[in-house]
């Protein structure tokens, strides 16, 4: 590698796995392990006038996802999906995971993030939690996860939530942009994926269930009760302390920023599901791939774009979260996101098809058939 | 079956994993003196941008060939002998084919410049992995380089010298840059948008001396015209050749013209020898000789070719030709073959239309030529277009008017970013009506 100035030399280390990007890793698991197991930061939000530790983590978060989208929108001005995508993903975090919650506090309300929904926020379908919401809310928990995921997610894709919408995708797609790449593209971590991100869907599932059980059942199984409130406990504690936030973030400089997203996650599992059912697609311009690896390289869930590319294949995978990085960065224009109706996929597929034979036998004629 | 591949390239590559698709049982061995692996030599430019490492460029997981049982071995083909079904290398491995696939390749164009021959370093090219390395290490920031030659890789080569901070000259043969595909309007949008990012282009200039120092290291380039270009770094790109020297001397050489002669099947003129890819020299019966030089033309081929090697009766025309680069920002796309390579106005034969819009303040532009009524060519600078589509017109023979018409069906561009086709269609407008005769539409 050719690497002149300090520049240069610093950029390509703290964004390939050198010794910064290892400084920088370290930081990040310290300040998540103070965050959730300390109260260090306490005073210093209340000599900010922050409130509580968890106010000053939601400004630095906004601030970092504020400054990250900045920086993409310099960096992507030309590619209007960047564009529109980025101010969406700002917004949504300025509005509904930072002010709007801190504004239903000071009219009294519960502190409630709008763009959270179930599964990746289970108090929000915990009867001992939601049942005490004013009605509203409650109809928001229950309408938001049992409608307008599935139903947006058939008509856009998983991405309306997971790189418009929600703030763990916000803060990859923005503060994380510069270590994207470093997601790995191995078939080993795709067989760990598929395996990690439906255990913890069926762990989330398996809970909201037993917290129904148990307050259906009220006082009557105090076993049941207690088993619930520890399986609550250690939920929390691995997968949305440990897994979404210290190793999520933590890892940001060393595996990319989805990590979180792509093996975890349990409404990134849950929108999987629905995209592949859905419209949403990756739709390949057929023979136009040079193989350059670009696409897969910049994608930050590991997919291994370039193979569907150069083999002329449009595909649709459960973990794309239609950040539509990989068409920006191809050089050959030969990706393109869409949301295709089923009719539409279907004639296309009948058209594909007559083509790929086409294409195959291109400007040959073969006698022997 | 045994079968041998010389040249593990696109044209090698796609053949070998075809021939194991299509006959489970075949022995397939690929020899390449290159590299170890395939990988895609289009993106070299983005190892050196470091955007991509050297192992992102290839693009199978190397497990790949062990999986489909394609074996690969290291080193230059010294001799063939159709005779005997064998070849053998320099490192005197000798293998027995029943059939041999030749796919070697293009390698640089070697200019007749005075003092080329003494150049010892600051030569870099961007046609192999060696090439790569040698950029690598030929490159110095704040220092002066200049690029030879008008095509696809000369401007891959400055805008890689550019971004390792280069002063970088263009030094262009032809009036303007790329003149084969590009008319004079669009090579100035072209040459503004290397001007913008600090590219010194001189076009009409022949190199004609080189100038090194005492250790061979190159120091300066003459034209010419009269002009002098202090460098430290010399881009050579005039072309590419079909690499195909060593059959020269080989104990039975196969038919060489250009390229390697092959018919419409990919077979030579030695029993069980094919060739396929930017090596080949297509003789097709009534047509001129044929050597597709592309990266899609090679992958085609190699695929071909793989079908004719198990017997297929194939008969390979090329077909309609369409091709895609990137120049700096600006993305192009191809398609058809334009009636003249160099369209200056007047000299289009008749019945020629040549419709040219270039969006105001923009880097973006569409040339679209029919001819005899039916559309013909399309040269699209700065927008995203489905070359599909323009084939299919191409090949049902749609007028420019019904083309301009359903324009919108091709594009290919980013969800909120499509190309609002409104100004194009409205300057089509008001062409067709003042200007149907054979002629250019201002920029």
């Amino acid at each position: 590698m050719i690497r002149q100035t300090l520049r240069d030399r610093f950029a390509h280390d703290i964004t390939n796995r050198g010794v910064t990007a290892w400084l920088v890793s370290a930081c990040l698991f310290a300040f998540y392990l103070i965050l959730y197991f300390t109260e260090w930061f306490t005073p210093v939000a209340r000599a900010l006038h922050l409130g509580s530790k968890w106010t000053l983590y939601g400004t630095l978060y906004t601030l970092a996802i504020l400054t990250g989208g900045g920086f993409m929108l310099r960096r992507y001005a030309h590619n209007r999906y960047q564009v529109i995508r980025t101010i969406c993903v700002m917004c949504s975090q300025v509005l509904f995971a930072y002010s709007l919650p801190q504004f239903l506090v000071f009219l009294r309300q519960p502190e409630y993030y709008f763009s959270y929904l179930w599964p990746l926020k289970l108090d929000y379908l915990n009867p001992n939690y939601l049942f005490h919401l004013p009605l509203p809310f409650i109809l928001w928990s229950m309408l938001g996860s049992f409608l307008l995921v599935p139903v947006l997610g058939i008509f856009f894709g998983k991405r309306w939530y997971c790189s418009w919408v929600c703030g763990c995708g916000g803060l990859a797609n923005t503060f994380g942009e510069p270590w994207r790449h470093l997601s790995s593209k191995s078939t080993k971590s795709w067989k760990f994926e598929r395996v990690s991100i439906y255990t913890v869907l069926g762990l989330a599932i398996v809970l909201t269930a037993l917290m129904f059980v148990s307050y259906a059942a009220g006082g009557a199984n105090p076993r049941l009760a207690a088993f619930t409130v520890n399986y609550q406990t250690w939920y929390g504690l691995i997968v949305a302390s440990m897994l979404a936030g210290v190793v999520g973030v933590g890892l940001y400089p060393i595996n990319g920023t989805r990590v979180w997203c792509r093996f975890f996650c349990p409404m990134a599992a849950l929108l999987g599901i629905v995209q592949k059912a859905g419209r949403y697609r990756i739709t390949v311009k057929d023979d136009m791939c040079i193989s350059c690896g670009l696409c897969s390289k910049y994608c930050e869930m590991g997919i291994d774009v370039r193979s569907y590319a150069q083999s002329n294949e449009s595909f649709t995978r459960a973990s794309c979260v239609g950040c539509g990085l990989c068409a920006e960065v191809c050089p050959r224009g030969v990706l393109r996101l869409e949301n295709v109706t089923r009719q539409a996929r279907q004639m296309q597929l009948v058209q594909i098809r007559g083509i790929q034979a086409d294409s195959e036998c291109r400007g040959a004629t073969m006698e022997s058939i | 079956m045994n079968y041998a591949i010389v040249g593990n390239g696109v044209a090698g590559i796609t053949a070998a994993l075809d021939l194991r698709q299509r006959d489970p049982r075949a022995e397939i061995t690929v020899i390449s003196a290159e590299s170890d692996y395939f990988f895609s030599r289009t993106a070299l430019m983005y190892s050196f941008m470091d955007r991509l490492t050297r192992r992102d460029l290839e693009p199978y997981e190397r497990g790949v060939y062990d999986a489909q049982r394609i074996r690969r071995v290291r080193g230059w083909a010294q001799d063939l002998d159709a005779k005997s079904c064998t070849l053998t290398l320099d490192n005197g491995q000798t293998f027995s084919w029943d059939r041999l696939l030749l796919a070697t390749g293009s390698r640089p164009r070697r200019p007749e410049w005075q003092g080329l021959d003494h150049a010892r370093s600051g030569l870099v090219n961007f046609v192999s992995l060696q090439d790569l390395d040698a950029c690598e290490a030929a490159v110095r920031r704040g220092q002066r380089a200049v690029v030879v030659g008008g095509g696809l890789i000369g401007i891959e080569l400055v805008e890689c010298l550019r971004w390792a901070g280069m002063e970088v000259t263009f030094l262009i043969r032809e009036p303007w840059y790329w003149p084969v595909a590009l008319s004079e309007a669009e090579s100035a949008m072209v040459i503004e948008h290397m001007r913008h990012h600090g590219v010194n282009v001189v076009a009409g200039e022949v190199v004609a001396t080189v100038e090194t120092d005492s250790h061979g290291a190159v120091t300066a380039v003459s034209t010419a015209q009269g002009s002098r270009y202090e460098c430290s770094t010399l881009g050579v790109s005039i072309g590419v050749e079909p690499a195909l020297d060593w059959l020269r001397n080989v104990s039975t050489p196969p038919r060489l013209g250009r390229g390697i002669v092959v018919d419409a099947g990919f077979h030579t003129s030695l029993p069980g020898v094919f060739a396929a890819g930017d090596c080949a020299e297509l003789q097709l019966p009534g047509s001129a000789p044929i050597v597709e030089q592309i990266w899609y033309s090679a992958k085609r081929q190699g695929r071909l070719a793989a079908r004719s090697m198990l017997g297929e009766r194939i008969q390979y025309a090329p077909p309609v030709f369409f091709n895609s680069s990137k120049f700096f920002e600006i993305e192009y796309t191809t398609v058809g073959r334009f009636p003249n390579s160099i369209p200056a106005r007047g000299q289009i034969s008749e019945g020629t239309l040549v419709f040219y819009f270039r969006y105001p303040g923009q880097d973006i532009s569409i040339r679209i030529a029919g001819q005899g009524g039916a559309v013909q060519a399309f040269n699209m600078l700065g927008s995203r277009w489905d070359h599909n589509q323009f084939e299919r017109w191409i090949e049902q023979r749609r007028s420019l008017d019904d083309v301009m018409d359903r324009l919108h069906q091709a594009q290919f561009d980013v969800e909120f970013g499509r190309l609002d086709l409104a100004p194009a269609r409205t300057a089509f407008k008001q062409w067709r009506a003042a200007n149907p005769a054979s002629v250019e539409a201002p920029a």
